[in-house]
């Protein structure tokens, strides 16, 4: 996650703080995504286990959302 | 922004407003909160830190310091530490006479914190006649200081009848000495009240700065001037007053109010002293009416969408109406430039 980025827990899923506007972005993600998700990095595709693919093509849509967004950080792999 | 999630109720707040101290160095004639000496039985350093705490476990993501002048309190570096090591954001509201090298290089440090230096013209006699003498050198002083770091630093500027034309000229000053510009409403609390008739922008001027800011991108509001928003900022910030549902005000003595403009035994929602933060969040009545506050008056306006009314604060003050809608708002701006119009025409 870029350092001016939070995330939290909310009744409809995550809610992401950008301090750089501020700007929020609201994400009906329910409790598929921990908020603590993003705190590492990770390879693009990984997700956590025992999603549906349907779950899995739909998260994978909203972290390129993220990124694009810039709520999130692609660096290459060492 | 999206209403709908807004509405569904939010576990705390995204950010708050933190006022730590009245204690300020400086007497400046539009101060909301009447700044100058501290108040009686401000939260001691440990009832502070405890309140960090309370506003990490709540998963607050930022706090906004205020005052008063926040570094007339000997322990704010230490609130401040404390809010960056449990990872809260922070931004810093201050009048910039305070900030030395050894100060800011402290600050620097962090890479959580932005600030804000207040001042109030773009030149030494519109901004002093507001702040007092020497504080517009002394503010370009700490923000050369504060350029030279990483920080994110703005100018922070109240829009009033005195500066509204050097707004464009305090853009160009910002731009000069690499900093950004954001514009605050001024509202009609604290010495603001007092002085409310003498500063306030007319109409012309508000409508005008409308269409400045339209054609200026950079420069932020923070939630000032939704009422005045037009079409080509909308996405660039909130359309509706967000008191109670994404942010709430910390008063120096542990009272939490909706927003520091409303910082009054009205409006008082709960103590910290009392309470912990999440309880008065979650079942302050007060609270709880700012949540369900629906400005009726507004909804056949073309613009409520883009407002909902815009800010009760304002309304309170001068109307003595939370429900009463924004006076100042871009369509009662329009209004009242062609009911002057027409009067004069008469005449």
């Amino acid at each position: 996650m870029h350092p001016a980025c939070r995330a939290r827990q909310e009744g409809f899923g995550l809610l992401f703080y950008d301090s750089r506007g501020p700007r929020l972005l609201f994400a009906e993600t329910g409790t598929l995504l921990p908020p603590d998700y993003f705190g590492t990095v990770r390879d693009r595709d990984e997700l956590p286990d025992g999603l549906s693919d349907n779950q899995k093509k739909a998260l994978q849509r909203f972290v390129t959302k993220l990124l694009e967004k810039g709520f999130l950080r692609e660096q290459p792999l060492r | 922004m999206s209403n709908r999630y807004v509405e569904m109720g939010m576990r705390s707040p995204v950010n708050l407003t933190w006022e730590v101290s009245l204690a300020c160095n400086l007497r400046c004639t539009h101060c909301l909160s009447s700044s100058g000496e501290p108040a009686e039985g401000e939260l001691s350093t440990a009832e502070a830190l405890d309140l960090v705490e309370q506003l990490h476990e709540a998963r607050v993501f930022q706090v906004n310091f205020g005052g008063g002048e926040p570094f007339m309190r000997p322990d704010f570096e230490e609130i401040l530490a404390a809010c960056h090591n449990r990872g809260i954001m922070t931004c810093i509201s201050t009048n910039g006479t305070l900030l030395d090298a050894e100060r800011v290089a402290r600050l620097a440090t962090s890479r959580l914190v932005a600030i804000q230096v207040s001042m109030d013209g773009a030149s030494p006699e519109t901004c002093d006649a507001i702040r007092g003498n020497g504080v517009f050198e002394n503010a370009i002083e700490a923000i050369k200081l504060l350029a030279a770091t990483s920080i994110p630093t703005s100018i922070n500027t109240v829009l009033t009848t005195q500066n509204a034309g050097e707004i464009p000229a305090m853009h160009e000053l910002a731009h000069s000495l690499g900093v950004s510009l954001r514009v605050s409403r001024f509202r009609p609390s604290g010495r603001g009240a007092d002085n409310w008739e003498d500063l306030r922008p007319t109409p012309a001027q508000l409508l005008e700065f409308s269409d400045w800011l339209a054609r200026s991108g950079d420069v932020r509001t923070g939630d000032s001037f939704f009422s005045l928003t037009s079409q080509e900022r909308q996405g660039l910030g909130l359309n509706l007053c967000g008191a109670a549902k994404l942010t709430c005000c910390v008063g120096p003595t542990g009272n939490m109010y909706p927003c520091a403009f409303l910082q009054t035994d009205r409006f008082k929602a709960g103590s910290l002293r009392e309470k912990s933060f999440q309880d008065i969040w979650d079942s302050s009545e007060i609270y709880d009416s700012f949540r369900s506050l629906r400005i009726h008056s507004c909804e056949e306006c073309q613009r409520f969408d883009q407002c909902h009314g815009g800010c009760p604060a304002v309304a309170w003050h001068l109307k003595n109406d939370l429900n009463g809608g924004d006076p100042e708002c871009l369509e009662r701006c329009v209004t009242s430039i062609a009911d002057a119009n027409r009067t004069a025409a008469a005449a």
